[in-house]
């Protein structure tokens, strides 16, 4: 099996060849900026962000309801869901090049997290740090002012989904999952485990609707034979094969792909724990709502960092697992399994949204290391999933004790056997 | 937690059986590694029960695709008369994320 992977059939029709001066000219033009939507929310002002009933700033969300409660008149109400205003879930497979929308546009790396606002009802200036809040309150008047506009930092998002599971479900969650892996946890942790010291954090991510072709090639096997030999006083099974060349293609459309939009978050290495936060996917993001930082109020909040262009290679990754899961079931034939060699993915179209998902986030450092651990709670769903400290002499106890039992079978049906 | 440990061991069970029924020299050695093979096992199963290593979220089937018929062909290129394997070498029809050589 030592031959050269034979060469990817391409597909035999592509429209007319270019002409040479057309290519050129198509490899020197500048990637043409996709249409973008526009998700500014134009109904909130500048920092003041007032009840619609009675103008009081004192807006907040209620997690039972998922809306915004006024504690002045206790009117409440939510924002328009982003999938209808913006015509999100329509017409992926029409989708050509990409559509940036607008909170999901480039991170300014020179623009100044800290934005002043002039509190419009008593005048006072009021700074607002961005990379880690979206909304301060007016130590004059006790205003709560909001970043609503899309300054030019990028970090007001597209859309948010508020939190739903009160902080109270979240801490049973995480004592539910972390009571059953007891037993083998850190002296340290257990002794330090307080799942009160619970936050909610809105995480970013970019939300993507894309059209997609792929293609693969690849080796398959069907077996033709199965016998077995003697050899000495040992039977051993030989099977004969047919081996095949393997094409497949398919088209898709996928709806809502989310991922993360923070370079930290982003990062699944072995070294850290970020995968039990991806783990908590997917979100109800079809629920998600126009930008409104009141939303945010009592929650910490992520920046986003990671641009379109950084991610497109995530979506083109996901986009040929995406295929190789689809096509898997058409290989029913090749018993002896496929090897796929060589992969193929073109986009041709996709959609990307900037948006806030709701996490409640245990997080506990673990010294002896440094690793941090987390238990992620989905703040719509209630998915759990966390990454609980072990203690290694209590694991490797168990271990050996299994091991010698074991061995102690294995002992006993020699003796029996001789 | 005492599930995984139940499967760990019915896992290394099945192959003291498997071992213990095959008579020849090799049966011996497979029989006695079944201790530290059991106890890597029990160790592994716990460790990822607790850590969670190995999980993420699954989008190939937890997001909303909407896919065209699979297209695609086959040609026989070659014909394996005598092998002791049982599978394909480097068999990854069922494992999507493994990525293989991007054609562009
Ligand atoms: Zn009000
Ligand atoms: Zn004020």
């Amino acid at each position: 099996m030592t031959q050269d992977p034979v060469e990817p059939q391409q597909p035999t029709f592509d429209g007319p060849p270019l002409s040479l001066e057309e290519e050129l000219a198509a490899a020197r033009a500048e990637p043409e900026p996709g249409p973008s939507i526009e998700t500014v929310n134009e109904s909130l002002k500048d920092g003041l962000n007032r009840c619609p009933k009675c103008g009081s700033t004192d807006v907040r969300l209620r997690g039972s309801t998922g809306m915004l409660v006024c504690l002045f008149c206790r009117n409440e109400w939510q924002e328009a869901r982003v999938e209808e205003e913006f015509g999100l879930g329509e017409g992926i497979d029409q989708l050509e090049g990409t559509v940036i929308a607008s909170g999901a546009e480039d991170i300014a790396a020179d623009a100044a997290d800290q934005v002043t606002f002039k509190c419009e009802a008593c005048g006072a200036e009021v700074v607002v740090d961005t990379a880690h809040a979206l909304n301060a309150r007016c130590h004059w008047c006790r205003h709560t002012l909001n970043v609503n506009q899309q300054i030019p930092n990028g970090a007001v998002p597209d859309a948010v989904l508020p939190f739903r599971l009160t902080k109270e479900e979240a801490v049973e969650k995480i004592r539910a999952f972390a009571s059953k892996r007891r037993l083998f946890a850190h002296k340290r942790f257990k002794r330090e485990f307080v799942p009160e010291n619970v936050l909610g954090v809105y995480l970013p991510y970019l939300v993507i609707d894309a059209r997609a072709e792929t293609q693969y090639w690849g080796k398959g096997e069907v077996q033709t034979r199965r016998w077995t030999e003697k050899q000495g006083d040992k039977q051993v099974t030989y099977y004969a094969a047919d081996v095949y060349q393997v094409q497949r293609q398919v088209a898709f459309t996928v709806d809502d792909l989310t991922v993360e939009a923070s370079s930290e978050r982003a990062d699944f290495g072995t070294k850290n724990t970020n995968n039990i936060i991806n783990t908590i996917l997917p979100f109800d993001t079809k629920n998600a709502v126009k930008w409104n930082a009141s939303y945010l109020v009592g929650f910490t909040s992520e920046k986003r960092d990671l641009n379109v262009e950084a991610l497109t290679p995530v979506l083109e990754d996901q986009g040929l697992s995406i295929g190789r899961s689809q096509v898997r079931g058409s290989l029913g034939r090749f018993d002896r399994g496929v090897r796929w060699e060589q992969e193929k993915i073109e986009i041709g179209g996709s959609r990307w949204v900037s948006m806030y998902l709701p996490v409640w986030l245990y997080s506990y450092r673990q010294e002896s290391n440094g690793l941090l651990h987390y238990i992620a709670v989905n703040a719509r769903t209630g998915e759990t999933m966390g990454s609980i400290p072990v203690s290694q002499p209590k694991l490797l106890l168990a271990a050996f004790t299994v091991g010698t039992f074991l061995e102690g079978i294995a002992g006993a049906i020699l003796v029996a056997s001789a | 937690m005492t599930i995984e440990i139940i499967q760990a061991l019915v896992h290394v069970a099945s192959g003291v059986v498997r071992a213990a029924s095959d008579d020849d020299g090799g049966g011996v050695l497979w029989l006695l590694a079944i201790g530290p093979a059991g106890g890597a096992a029990t160790y592994w199963a716990i460790y990822r029960y607790y850590r969670n290593t190995d999980k993420s979220h699954e989008f190939e089937r937890d997001t909303i695709i909407e896919a065209q018929p699979v297209q695609g062909g086959e040609d026989r290129v070659d014909h394996i008369s005598r092998t002791r394997d049982s599978g394909i070498k480097g068999d990854n029809g069922g494992d999507y994320r493994k990525r293989v050589q991007r054609v562009r």
